[in-house]
C-alpha cells in the first residue's frame, strides 16, 4: 500500500491494557488550566520509567466543563489498577491544589468503576474542609490561602489502551520531523487519545531490554538506528536517515486507530519513505493495530475487552 | 395502564383533610377503582378518596391533581418515587419525609412542606408556608437530602434544623436556617431578619443582599468555586432564575453562627 508515495509496511503495532482517568481542570482562564496540566502531565511519558503516561487530549470551552469555566482535559494512564490512584493523587495534589484558581472534576462519569481521589485530597483541609453534594455528586471545598480548591470525590475509571505507535521513515532528520509534526497536529485534541512524549514525538523508540546490558528494561532500538545500519541487523531501507516515533495511548481501540489513521495520513508527505509499526510478534500485547487495515478504514476485528481488561488476540 | 392518573376534586373541601395516602408510587401499582377505595384521614374517621376526587386512569407513574387543595394535607408524605403534580394550591405537610420522586406544586403550598424529608424534590412555583425543609415536631433534624424548590416566597423558619439538601427561594421570611445543621439554602431575594441562627456547619447563600446577624463575622470577599457548580446545576435542572453575574460572581463570606460551633457560612453575593 502506498499513500502519496510512501510505503506503508504491512504490519502492526502492538499494544496493552492500560488503566486510566480522564481529569478536567478548570480554571479562571484558558492560562491557568494549561499551566496546571503542563504540569500534571511532566515526566508522564513512560511507564518505563515515570510510573504513568499522561498528556492533554484536549481544550475545553467554558459550554464543556462542569463549572463552566475553560478547562482542558487531560488522561492519565498506569499499567496496573492499584497505581492508579496513587499516582493521580499525587499529581492533582502537587500541581492542580497548587495552581491559582483551579478546579478538578471527574472526566469520566459515565464509569461504575470509582476511584477515591478528592476524598483523600480532602485532609489538605486540615479539617477545616467542607463538602457539597451536587447533582448526586459529592465534591469537597478545601480552604487554601487564594480561598478554595474545588474537587470531585471520586474518578471514573477507565480500561484503556497503551502503546499504540508508528515510526516514520524519512529521508532526513528535517523530514522526518516535518512529517512527525504534521501527523501530531492531524491528532490533536482527538477525543479519547492521547501522544504522552514531548511534542508528542518519540526519537528514541526502544526495544524491550538490551543485548549488551543485561538489567535494562529497554534499549536503544537498533534496527531503526540509522548510524548503526552497517553493524546491527537494521530494519532501515536504502535511502532512510531518520526516524521519530509516534505512541499513542487511549481509551479505547477505536479511538487510538481513528488517531493513527489521521496521523499516518498526514505523515504521507515529502521526504518520507515510508510507515511501519512496532510490535513483539503479537505475543505480548493483546491490541493489534494493523496499519493497512487502519488505513483502509478496516476496523472490524478490533478486539473486545474482556471484564478483566484483557483483549482477545486480534 | 395509562400514561396518567387524574384526581379531580368532585366539590371544594371545606374542612382540613389528610391525604398521606396519595403518593405517585403507591398509585402507579393500582387500578382505577382500588385508587378511588383509599381512605383519606377526615379527623378520626376515614373517606373514601373516591368520594372526594374522581379518578380517571390507572397505574401510571404520573399522578395530578387538580382543584382547590389548600384544605388537603400531606399529600406525597413518605414519597420515594414517580411524579405528583398538583395543578393549585396545597395544603400543609406536602411532601413531608418524601424519600424519592417529584412532587410540583403548581401554586402555593402550605407550612410544613418538604419537612423532614430525605430524597426527591418538591418544586412549589408559588409561594411556601412556614417551616419548608424543617423538622417534624419535636424532632431534631430537618430536611436530610433531595431539593425543595420555591419560585416564590418561602415562609417563616424555612430549612430550620436541615441536615442535608438544598432549599431554594426567590425570598424568605424570618428565621431561615434557624439551627441548621448542614446543607445549603439559596435564597435570590429578601431575607427576614435572624437568618442562620444557631446554624453549625450550613451554607446560605444570599443572591439578593441579606442583613447579616451579629453572630456572624466578615471573613473575606472571593468567588466560591462550588457556586458556579451548584447554581449552574440549580438553574438547569430546575430551570431557576441564577443570572451567569451570580455563577461566578464574588461573594463576601461571612463565618457563622460564632454563638454556635461557627463551621457555616453566610456567602452574600456582592458583584459580578
Amino acid at each position: 500500500m502506498e499513500i502519496r508515495g510512501v510505503q506503508i509496511d504491512d504490519t502492526f503495532a502492538e499494544a496493552f491494557g492500560m488503566r486510566g482517568v480522564r481529569i478536567i481542570i478548570t480554571a479562571k482562564n484558558q492560562k491557568w488550566a494549561r499551566e496546571s496540566a503542563n504540569k500534571l502531565t511532566g515526566f508522564a511519558t513512560s511507564v518505563i520509567a515515570c510510573k504513568c503516561e499522561a498528556a492533554v487530549e484536549r481544550e475545553l470551552a467554558p459550554a464543556e466543563t462542569p463549572d463552566g469555566r475553560p478547562g482542558i482535559s487531560v488522561l492519565l494512564f498506569t499499567m496496573d489498577s492499584d497505581s492508579l490512584p496513587k499516582r493521580v493523587i499525587e499529581r492533582i495534589g502537587q500541581t492542580v491544589l497548587t495552581c491559582p484558581t483551579t478546579a478538578c472534576f471527574d472526566g469520566l462519569p459515565d464509569s461504575p468503576d470509582r476511584l477515591a481521589i478528592g476524598k483523600p485530597l480532602r485532609t489538605f483541609g486540615d479539617g477545616f474542609q467542607a463538602s457539597k453534594m451536587i447533582d448526586g455528586q459529592r465534591y469537597w471545598r478545601v480552604p487554601v490561602m487564594e480561598g478554595e480548591f474545588l474537587i470531585q470525590e471520586t474518578f471514573g475509571k477507565a480500561k484503556g489502551v497503551g502503546g499504540g505507535n508508528f515510526l516514520i521513515l524519512a529521508e532526513s532528520a528535517d523530514a522526518a520531523l516535518d512529517a512527525a509534526e504534521a501527523a501530531v497536529d492531524a491528532m490533536a485534541e482527538m477525543p479519547g487519545v492521547i501522544l504522552p512524549f514531548p511534542g508528542g514525538i518519540v526519537r528514541s523508540g526502544s526495544k524491550v531490554g538490551a543485548k549488551k546490558y543485561k538489567g535494562m528494561i529497554a534499549s536503544s532500538n537498533d534496527a531503526f538506528a540509522p548510524t548503526l545500519r552497517v553493524i546491527t541487523q537494521t530494519a532501515l531501507p536504502e535511502g532512510v536517515n531518520s526516524v521519530l516515533e509516534i505512541v499513542l495511548d487511549g481509551l479505547d481501540f477505536h479511538s487510538i486507530a481513528a488517531a493513527m489513521q489521521a496521523g499516518i495520513d498526514a505523515a504521507c508527505r515529502a521526504g518520507v519513505r515510508s510507515i511501519t509499526a512496532g510490535n513483539y510478534g503479537g505475543k505480548l500485547g493483546p491490541y493489534h493495530f494493523h496499519l493497512r487495515k487502519i488505513m483502509s478504514g478496516n476496523l472490524d476485528d478490533a478486539p473486545r475487552a474482556d471484564s478483566s481488561g484483557a483483549a482477545a488476540p486480534a | 395502564m395509562s400514561d396518567r392518573i387524574t384526581l379531580s376534586l368532585r366539590a371544594p373541601l371545606d374542612r382540613a383533610l389528610n391525604g398521606d395516602v396519595i403518593t405517585a408510587e403507591r398509585f402507579a401499582v393500582l387500578g382505577a377503582s382500588e385508587i378511588s377505595a383509599l381512605s383519606l384521614w377526615d379527623g378520626r374517621t376515614k373517606i373514601a378518596l373516591g368520594d372526594v376526587f374522581s379518578v380517571s386512569g390507572e397505574r401510571a407513574q404520573t399522578v395530578v391533581l387538580e382543584g382547590d387543595l389548600t384544605k388537603l394535607n400531606g399529600v406525597g408524605t413518605m414519597m420515594t418515587a414517580g411524579a405528583l403534580e398538583i395543578h393549585g394550591s396545597v395544603g400543609k405537610a406536602t411532601g413531608a419525609r418524601m424519600q424519592g420522586g417529584t412532587i410540583t406544586v403548581q401554586g402555593s403550598a402550605g407550612d410544613d412542606g418538604g419537612s423532614a424529608m430525605s430524597g426527591g424534590s418538591l418544586v412549589i412555583t408559588g409561594d411556601a408556608g412556614d417551616r419548608a425543609g424543617g423538622a417534624l415536631q419535636g424532632a431534631s433534624k430537618g430536611m436530610t437530602g433531595g431539593h425543595i424548590i420555591v419560585k416564590g416566597t418561602a415562609g417563616r423558619e424555612a430549612g430550620a434544623r436541615m441536615r442535608r439538601g438544598t432549599l431554594c427561594c426567590a425570598g424568605a421570611g424570618p428565621g431561615a436556617g434557624l439551627g441548621m445543621i448542614a446543607g445549603n439554602i439559596i435564597v435570590a431575594g429578601p431575607i427576614g431578619e435572624g437568618v442562620g441562627a444557631g446554624n453549625k456547619r450550613g451554607s446560605i447563600v444570599a443572591l439578593g443582599g441579606v442583613r447579616v446577624p451579629p453572630t456572624y463575622a466578615y471573613a473575606c470577599t472571593y468567588h466560591p468555586p462550588h457556586l458556579s457548580l451548584m447554581l449552574g446545576f440549580l438553574r438547569e435542572r430546575f430551570a431557576l432564575a441564577v443570572d451567569d453575574a451570580h455563577l461566578h460572581g464574588l461573594y463576601r463570606r461571612y463565618s457563622g453562627d460564632l454563638a454556635e460551633i461557627g463551621e457555616g457560612e453566610l456567602v452574600e453575593w456582592q458583584s459580578a
